[in-house]
């Protein structure tokens, strides 16, 4: 019996040895912490005047002077931060300049030297930093470092940095390859990634478009939502009738329907009847913008489609489509069943609701032209009346 | 005559404020100043300055300076612009003729036909004659006081993008002011009036839309211009950010040769 | 006579011993139960410390400002059920609609309360009720009598429904969610501004595979709290809230960053977790009847992505935090721990069968078994060893030594457990700034186990009685409300 609770004394005795080494721990942590606050906000104050002198000199032609000093390691960390800052928040030729003072500096030295650091934290401090203040000879190293990390949140940190360092389309190609290798659908996290570069990134997209490995097409898809191309509208075409993967041809064809292109009679009509729900809401979207009258017997079937999305934008579309599209609108709200009805109901309100600008003439007129078919339809509308509610009728799992 | 009893040049720390206040107390319907300097000028310069103004019959003026031995003011009450110049160049032509060898430079205005004196535009004058390069006397016109009268309101969390925007504007001319959340900016717009509000929209306190729309009603007719400056590129967001009448949208990281010009576009 | 009686004698003793040496087994199974609690703590508390490194590269070492303003992060429906907040619901909207985040919609849920809640929020935002709002009948919730909206503030909507509870609730608003994610949150938690950005980015770090995040909860009692921002840092001045101070640090550091690291988190904490949508309606979404909904989503989720065999993780994201109210008074934190009791052995019961199963990984092997029998039943164990030994040395005066063994293994590993997770702090955040934070960590930490433990033991044990209670009326069980944390009550 004994035995026992011998065992249980040495677990009491181990307790209380890593009590008194954790304390003593947590102790020393803390102290060096606060004394490097201390010295952080020392430094800082006592630099105050040379960040605000070079803050003047950012615009003049000679060359930004050095610190002032025989500097320690903190000392430098504090100024090589703030110069960081400025890298990232400026564009242009106030950026480069700084980034030269990095340069002339020694920081970018001190941290390429830190690559070889034995520490793994260490590295991939380096490698951030590196990134930060565009240390264009450091992208080799960085390749090389993103190539065996296995995949984890430090991957995304040395992408980064590559991303910000590299002056070559390969060196950027490289780097997506790497990250992209380990078959997570990161494609949103890469596409921020990419567009990190200094390089001309529609040049590189059109590339990545053009790519064999269905990866990067998607990369270049996710990227270049809100950048106007003009160049990648055929290839977009291209993928939006051929790619093999559905989501890459649903994001093509979306992307390529925000560029407002002329379209077919019978390609509406066969993108109508795609089997990838997104494509069809893009498509009915696009045709509200169009204003393509035609396509109103198109919407109207797909005020029926399963998918929420689809009905919600083809009621937009609807709504958007002058009269005609109006009144079809009231029609079904007031004929049709089921979810096609609620999705009408909702967006006539809404159109009413929204009343017009009474400062735009054209628009007070097609408002009002509207309200005279809802009074049609509805009865006379006085102070935004609600349509009888209509309880929705079984569940949709669409959205 | 009030400057007989002023026989010392009166020294103020605060040379613009007190002007200010001179011009509240004593109520001149119309006033030049004047400002004057003469760079290894001689230390009784106001000395000389004043005996010539003495010298002329029914002129009311007061001779004032921040302690600077070759930098004076000269307020002259109830004299408009032509009086004021013609005071301007007698007062020339005799220190010249007592110093002939003085670097002078002279530049006067009046008010209110100039607009206001208020302590940006009598420091801007004041700094455009210690640069002016001519001889010539400068009349300083009301776009020059226009000018120095732009106040921009810098408003984001970040305090590095903060101090460096003021270093930048204040370099330019403008009056700075600025704030680290929505809720302070607005209080700034309301009491201050900028002419310009150079903004994030991310901030602590209030949501980005409704802080423009709040901005707007502020001063009915007068909102200050709104410039946003922000790390948001979501498309919709600049699209309701225009329909909501901001002047400018920039993303950052942003060139600050660009940041310049287009504020000089919205602001004139 | 004599013999007879020496007879007796002789058997009480035997008897006595016997009893003894019963007692004694059982005292020393005890001891061993509470150590192999440790190990089981302290290997999970190791997992954190292999992880907290990546949790701090992850957030000293990238940035996520192009991120926050760009179309790329996924957009974000926060779902806010609000019962009977009136006096503090505007700050808290205030404050979520100033996130640092791109894309994201705030839908408030009012719970039928019985205050203005609905009232104060209408004014304040200056909200027209919508005709014919569009709801997604996804999931099953009470009837919506309403949905409030302004087109000047559009990414607001508030709804307004029956009394049904926060599960009730969170459907509801699951039902309007216009976004791929949802993100659960308390009303009167206050999220930090970069919160959702810092989970999104883990979020998109695998976005096939992440079914839900869990965010940081701590206290907020005692910080200064400006315009929605934790202006300056400090512990709670109060007993109670700094007790709990040191209990989250201990869960969240200490247990969730080493649980998540094998997938085996059982619980997203109900004040701020980011979960699919997809996902949470596939398992039906969220359970009423019972508190404890948070933890039973996340088994829910478990149990659909491993009876599917889908690729997935449940993930935790220390770095992104959420301050919550501590209850101060003894009442409030008593009924709050009951109330996490009764839900915590409802959950055990439900889905006992994971319990041990290989089918369920990590999940049927470790998280299940270590939750029913390490937790749920924790306090009987403790307890019943506790009185074994107590009456073995009152048969035994010398043994009172191992009284003493037992006491301080529960403390000295408990106590050991907290500088842990005191150490991980210090590692990845530094918030504590002052020196004399740690002395009162440390000395909190300490006194915890005289009183505090012993206390949550007997309302865990309280909790468990209210619901077998309640099970004997199973049938004419009412919906569990937030009614009890109407006074004010606030949960975690």
């Amino acid at each position: 019996m004994f035995s026992h609770v011998t065992v249980a004394i040495y677990f009491v005795y181990v307790c209380l040895g890593l009590i008194g080494l954790g304390i003593a721990l947590l102790f020393y942590m803390k102290l060096k912490h606060l004394s490097t606050l201390k010295k952080t906000e020392y430094y800082q104050r006592k630099h105050q005047d040379y960040f605000k002198y070079l803050q003047t000199q950012l615009y003049e032609d000679q060359e930004l002077p050095l610190p002032p000093g025989k500097l320690v390691p903190l000392e430098k960390r504090i100024i090589q931060d703030k110069l960081m800052e400025w890298i990232e928040q400026f564009k242009g030729e106030v950026r480069t300049r700084v980034i030269e003072l990095c340069y002339k500096a020694g920081f970018v030295d001190d941290e390429m030297e830190k690559l070889d650091s034995l520490y793994f934290s260490r590295r991939v401090e380096a490698s951030y930093r590196l990134g930060m203040m565009r240390a264009t000879e450091a992208t080799p190293r960085l390749l090389d470092m993103l190539r065996k990390q296995r995949y984890s949140p430090v991957t995304t940190i040395i992408g980064r940095a590559v991303s910000k360092t590299a002056d070559q389309e390969s060196q950027l190609m490289e780097m997506l390859g790497y990250m992209l290798k380990h078959g997570k659908s990161i494609h949103n996290l890469a596409a921020d990634v990419l567009l990190e570069t200094r390089l001309d990134s529609s040049k590189i997209l059109l590339q990545l478009l053009d790519h064999e490995n269905p990866d990067f097409v998607k990369v270049a898809l996710v990227a270049m939502w809100g950048q106007a191309v003009p160049e990648v509208i055929p290839a977009l075409n291209r993928l939006s009738v051929d790619a093999d993967e559905q989501d890459v041809r649903a994001e093509a064809v979306k992307l390529y329907l925000s560029s407002n292109p002329v379209l077919r009679d019978d390609t509406i009509k066969q993108l109508m009847s795609d089997s990838n729900w997104e494509v069809r809401a893009a498509v009915a979207k696009s045709l509200g913008n169009m204003h393509a009258a035609g396509s109103i017997p198109l919407l109207r079937r797909a005020m029926q489609d399963e998918n929420w999305w689809v009905r919600n934008n083809s009621a937009e579309s609807l709504a958007q489509l002058g009269e005609t599209g109006f009144e079809l609108l009231c029609e079904t709200a007031q004929r049709g069943s089921g979810l096609e009805r609620e999705t009408a109901l909702f967006h006539i309100e809404k159109v009413m609701s929204e009343g017009s600008d009474h400062r735009a003439l054209d628009q007070m007129v097609t408002f009002n032209k509207k309200r005279l078919i809802y009074d049609r339809y509805f009865g006379v509308i006085e102070t935004s009346k609600p349509v009888r509610k209509v309880a929705a009728v079984g569940g949709d799992y669409s959205a | 005559m009030p400057n007989s009893a002023t026989l010392q040049t009166s020294i103020h720390e605060n040379l613009y404020q007190s002007i200010e206040e001179w011009v509240k107390e004593t109520k001149p319907s119309v006033y030049g100043i004047l400002f004057l300097y003469a760079s290894a000028g001689p230390t009784n310069l106001d000395a000389q300055v004043r005996r010539i103004l003495e010298s002329q019959p029914n002129l009311d003026f007061e001779v004032w300076s921040d302690g600077e031995a070759n930098r004076q003011v000269v307020l002259l009450p109830e004299l408009t612009l032509d009086s004021v110049h013609f005071q301007g160049l007698l007062l020339k032509q005799r220190l010249l003729e007592v110093l002939p060898n003085l670097d002078l430079r002279i530049t006067l205005a009046s008010f209110p036909e100039q607009g206001e004196a208020s302590q940006a535009v009598l420091k801007q004058m004041s700094d455009s004659v210690m640069k002016s390069e001519a001889s010539d006397i400068h009349i300083f016109t009301k776009e020059e006081a226009e000018a120095a009268k732009n106040r921009i309101l810098i408003v984001d969390n970040d305090a590095t993008i903060r101090e460096f925007l003021q270093i930048r504007f204040e370099l330019q001319g403008y009056e700075t002011y600025e704030a680290d959340n929505g809720l302070v900016a607005l209080d700034l717009i309301e009491k201050l009036k900028p002419d310009l509000v150079l903004t994030e929209l991310n901030l602590y306190g209030i949501d980005g839309l409704p802080y423009i729309h709040h901005i707007q009603q502020i001063h009915n007719n007068q909102a200050p211009k709104i410039v946003v400056l922000t790390e948001q590129k979501v498309e919709q967001t600049i699209s309701q950010c225009f329909e909501r009448g901001v002047d400018d949208y920039i993303t950052k990281p942003f060139s600050p040769v660009e940041l310049d010009a287009r504020i000089r576009r919205c602001i004139q | 006579m004599r013999r007879l009686s020496l007879y007796v004698k002789l058997q009480q003793l035997e008897e006595i011993t016997l009893l003894r040496d019963i007692l004694l087994i059982y005292g020393l199974f005890a001891i061993y139960y509470v150590m192999s609690v440790n190990v089981i703590y302290f290997s999970v508390l190791a997992l954190s410390f292999k992880n907290i490194w990546t949790v701090y590269r992850r957030s000293v070492f990238s940035k996520f400002n192009t991120l926050a303003g760009s179309d790329l992060v996924p957009s974000v429906s926060l779902l806010v059920p609000a019962y009977n907040e009136e006096v503090t619901i505007i700050e808290n909207v205030r404050c979520l609609m100033t996130l640092n985040y791109p894309n994201y919609e705030v839908i408030v849920i009012n719970d039928g309360s019985s205050d203005d809640t609905l009232e104060v929020l209408t004014t304040e935002f200056n909200l027209t009720k919508l005709t014919n709002p569009e709801m997604r009948n996804s999931i099953d919730c009470t009837a919506v009598t309403g949905v409030f909206y302004n087109p000047e503030f559009p990414n607001l909507y508030v709804i307004d429904k029956g009394n049904g509870g926060k599960a009730d609730s969170l459907n509801a608003g699951i039902n309007l969610s216009h976004y791929p994610l949802i993100s659960s949150i308390d009303a009167d938690s206050l999220l930090e501004k970069d919160a959702l950005i810092r989970m999104a980015r883990q979020y998109m770090e695998n976005p096939e595979e992440t079914v839900a995040i869990g965010g940081d909860v701590r206290i907020a009692n005692g910080c200064l709290i400006e315009n929605g921002q934790v202006k300056d840092f400090s512990l709670p001045n109060k007993m109670w809230p700094m007790f709990q101070a040191i209990e989250y640090l201990k869960a969240f550091l200490g247990g969730r960053i080493g649980w998540s690291s094998i997938n085996g988190l059982i619980i997203v904490s109900g004040a701020f977790g980011l979960f699919r949508k997809d996902y949470v309606i596939a398992v039906g979404g969220y359970r009423g009847g019972y508190p404890g909904e948070d933890m039973n989503i996340i088994i829910k989720l478990h149990r659909y992505m491993l009876e599917n065999k889908l690729k997935y993780r449940i993930a935790f994201c220390p770095e992104a935090v959420c301050w919550t109210q501590a209850p101060e008074s003894y009442r409030i934190l008593a009924s709050q721990r009951q109330r996490w009791g009764r839900g915590n052995l409802k959950n055990m019961i439900e889905n006992y069968d994971m319990a041990f199963n290989p089918k369920y990984k990590v999940m049927g092997l470790m998280t299940m078994p270590y939750n029913i029998i390490f937790e749920a039943l924790n306090p009987y164990f403790k307890i019943t060893g506790l009185i074994a030994l107590v009456g073995y040395v009152m048969l035994d005066m010398t043994q009172w030594k191992i009284l003493l063994v037992f006491g301080l293994i529960n403390f000295l590993s408990g106590y050991l457990f907290s500088i842990g997770a005191l150490i991980l702090e210090e590692i990845a955040f530094k918030r504590f700034i002052k020196i004399s934070d740690l002395w009162k960590m440390l000395f909190y930490g300490a006194a915890k186990f005289f009183g505090y433990s012993q206390l949550g033991t007997l309302w865990r044990i309280q909790g468990h009685i209210q619901f077998l209670r309640n099970n004997n009326s199973w049938g004419a069980m009412t919906r569990q409300s937030w009614k009890e944390k109407s006074d004010t009550a606030k949960s975690a």
